[in-house]
């Protein structure tokens, strides 16, 4: 009875002129936009590596140094995109990719894409992302607003009633027939979504790409119930579409500039200035209750505890005493780092938490945030890269000045390292968080989306359950 | 059994009432024509069988089944033909036929016998395969006949299923209606055409204001004496 139905549907919406002509236009933006995401993503990764390279060999040579001169010197790593960016950037473009790695300074990412005049990322506003979350949804609009409403002014609402067809299996079958009419429209753009995975090869993200499916498939079963809901209910079909184009609008352009609007007033962000000049001040004076003196003192002792010196200052030789000093100042330091980065951080992930909570009422927001958790682009996961640099270079100023405090002996701060040295850092690896983490960090998107799928559907089942069969 | 009854059925609008405390009972093989001027409670009384609209008092019967309490299962009997049968422009004839067949449960049938239907509906043979959307009013009448046809319909409920047809489509129609009440097929027409209500019908009833005011058997009324009856009642 339902595949009856479904089919009758699928039959008479790819029948349809006009609805052929705006699926094929879809398809068109949707594989445009693939193919533009696929040339980009190469581009900056075949960018990325070129710089890494050049980083790196800058780094290996350049020559002989005392250690923690070479600490000072610092290294640039260099932000790799996540492996689905070219089905969805995220923020990517807006954040920065290069991380300059130093002694004595924690800085952010610079360099982000949106900020290069002369970048692609000019054109990246017409992702794959886009298409699937604000063109496909009116695309299901325009397949579905007459799917009640038009039956209803043809009049076959009063012959479907006579044949006593239960209204859920209307229903049922109604909605399998446009999710068919939207299979033929998104199978070619899932084949290249999956072709263009391979092609940029290394390390396909599979897991991510495979949830990427039933959440949309989800975020369009709620597009689809809402545009029933409004076709049951409209006086007319012109009616239910005003009110669904209506609803569109709202939920994914006024809403999300809302949220955004709302996001810096929740958490609001330190100027660049601002945060510098705390920065600054705590690396000089010590965290509040935390002076700066005392913690370098204890990281010291423990230091020495540690390494088998203590109350032995005076006997050892003053080489690796300064070393330990190195080491206990940049401690210090890291934790003034941490505490103001961290603390940045936290707030920027506040305002992407309004976002996702914004969601309750736009289940665009939803799809938004889940979309760019599992490609690997949104905010969480430019964090996780962050962490990790930041991690890698504790470790190499750390590695520098031990070897400073273990081999300078007599020589000092004229002792100098080399290549041997330089080239026994490991290279900057960052490997992105797994699925389960992304998901972790989009749970409240997540559920929110379930909480949409569900309520909307169960309005569906109801409204069907009532509708209207004459006038 | 009565197939199609009607027991003190109501239905008001607010302070407007469109049918007031209708009886009516219609047996296998009998086709009640409903006369009346538009606005009498013709559609009103159809509706009411078909469950589109609730009534107010009393109840409707078919086979025996209150429609209030079941809905679905009364359809299994029923076929219904309004004044324009209205189909899926985008689906050829045969198509349409094969969709509502199959959706009142009669999967059964394949192709060949919907399409030797639609010509026993009178559809010409080539027009199956086209697009409804280019059929005439005649046309798409047939298809809603070969509808009841294939569905075994025990009741049909017409709502000026004639209006607008030319002569011939009508007498062709007429003829379907006078061979299903041959197979004992109980029918309830609405209509305004004096003349065919005679030709076909076994009972006709004139309804005026919602109420049934006359209810005479065909057999003992010639056309002059039915168009005098009718008028007379017309006249306030």
């Amino acid at each position: 009875m339902i595949g009856i139905i479904a089919r009758k549907e699928l039959r008479e919406l790819v029948r349809d002129g006009r609805l052929r002509l705006v699926a094929a236009l879809v398809v068109l933006l949707l594989l445009a936009s693939m193919a533009f995401g696929w040339r980009q993503a190469a581009a900056v990764a075949a960018e990325r590596e070129a710089a890494q390279r050049t980083a790196d060999a800058l780094w290996v040579d350049q020559g002989d140094k005392n250690p923690h001169v070479a600490a000072h010197y610092g290294k640039h790593v260099f932000k790799p995109s996540g492996a689905l960016a070219f089905l969805d950037p995220g923020v990517d473009p807006y954040l920065g990719v290069t991380l300059e790695l130093a002694a004595h300074q924690r800085t952010l990412p610079r360099d982000a894409a949106a900020g290069d005049a002369s970048s692609l990322a000019r054109f990246g506003t017409l992702s794959a992302a886009t298409v699937l979350q604000l063109f496909v949804p009116l695309l299901i609009i325009a397949l579905g607003f007459g799917a009640w409403s038009g039956e209803r002014e043809r009049g076959t609402l009063r012959q479907l009633a006579a044949t006593g067809v239960r209204p859920r299996q209307l229903l049922v079958g109604k909605a399998l027939g446009v999710s068919g009419a939207l299979g033929l429209v998104l199978l070619p753009a899932a084949v290249a979504a999956g072709g263009v995975a391979l092609a940029l090869g290394e390390g396909v993200a599979w897991s991510r790409l495979a949830a990427l499916l039933p959440s949309y498939l989800a975020y369009y079963a709620v597009i689809v119930a809402i545009t029933f809901v409004a076709s049951a209910r409209a006086r007319s079909s012109r009616a239910a579409l005003v009110a669904l184009v209506g609803f569109w609008s709202v939920t994914c352009l006024v809403l999300p500039r809302l949220a955004s609007d709302a996001a810096p007033r929740v958490a609001p962000l330190p100027s660049p200035d601002a945060f510098a000049a705390a920065v600054k001040r705590d690396l000089e004076t010590g965290l509040p209750g935390a002076p700066r003196e005392d913690r370098v003192e204890a990281h010291l002792g423990a230091l020495l505890e540690r390494e088998g010196f203590e109350g032995a200052e005076n006997l050892m030789p003053d080489a690796l005493l300064q070393g330990f000093e190195l080491q206990a100042e940049a401690a210090f330091e890291d934790e003034v780092f941490d505490h103001h980065v961290e603390a940045l951080l936290d707030a920027i992930a506040r305002q992407e938490r309004v976002s996702q909570w914004a969601a309750a009422l736009s289940p665009y927001l939803a799809i938004r945030a889940l979309s760019s958790g599992l490609a690997g682009t949104d905010f969480a996961h430019h964090r996780a890269f962050q962490t990790d640099a930041e991690h890698y270079r504790q470790a190499l100023v750390r590695a520098l000045n031990e070897d400073f405090a273990r081999n300078a002996g007599d020589e000092g701060w004229r002792y100098r390292a080399g290549r041997d040295l330089w080239a026994r850092a490991p290279a900057f690896e960052h490997a992105p968080p797994d699925l389960r983490w992304a998901l972790r960090h989009n749970a409240v998107a997540l559920t929110l989306l379930l909480a949409w799928l569900l309520l909307a559907w169960a309005a569906a089942g109801f409204t069907a359950q009532r509708v209207r069969v004459v006038g | 059994m009565a197939m199609l009854e009607a027991v003190g059925l109501r239905k008001a609008y607010g302070d407007f009432v469109a049918l007031h405390g209708l009886d009516l009972a219609i047996e296998p093989g009998e086709v009640f024509c409903l006369l009346g001027a538009n606005g009498a409670g013709k559609t009103t009384t159809i509706q009411l069988f078909l469950g589109f609209i609730e009534p107010t008092a009393g109840a409707v019967r078919i086979n025996g089944l209150d429609v209030a309490t079941h809905g679905l299962e009364t359809k299994r009997h029923i076929a219904y033909i309004p004044e324009n049968v209205m189909l899926y422009p985008n689906l050829t004839g045969l198509e349409n036929l094969a969709f509502f067949t199959r959706l009142a449960g009669r999967d059964d049938l394949d192709d060949a016998a919907l399409r030797a239907t639609l010509i026993e509906a009178g559809l010409q043979p080539e027009a199956a395969d086209r697009p409804v959307g280019g059929y005439s009013k005649g046309m798409r009448q047939k298809v809603g006949v070969a509808m009841a046809i294939a569905k075994g319909a025990t009741a049909l409920l017409l709502d000026e299923p004639t209006s607008g047809l030319d002569p011939k489509g009508s007498n062709e129609f007429s003829n379907l209606l006078v061979r299903l009440r041959e197979r004992g097929v109980a029918i309830l027409m609405a209509t305004h055409d004096l003349f065919r209500s005679k030709e076909v019908g076994t009972r006709v009833g004139i309804m005026k204001h919602g109420r049934l005011v006359a209810c005479m058997a065909t057999d003992d009324l010639s056309h002059v004496d039915l168009e005098r009856i009718y008028l007379e009642h017309m006249h306030d």
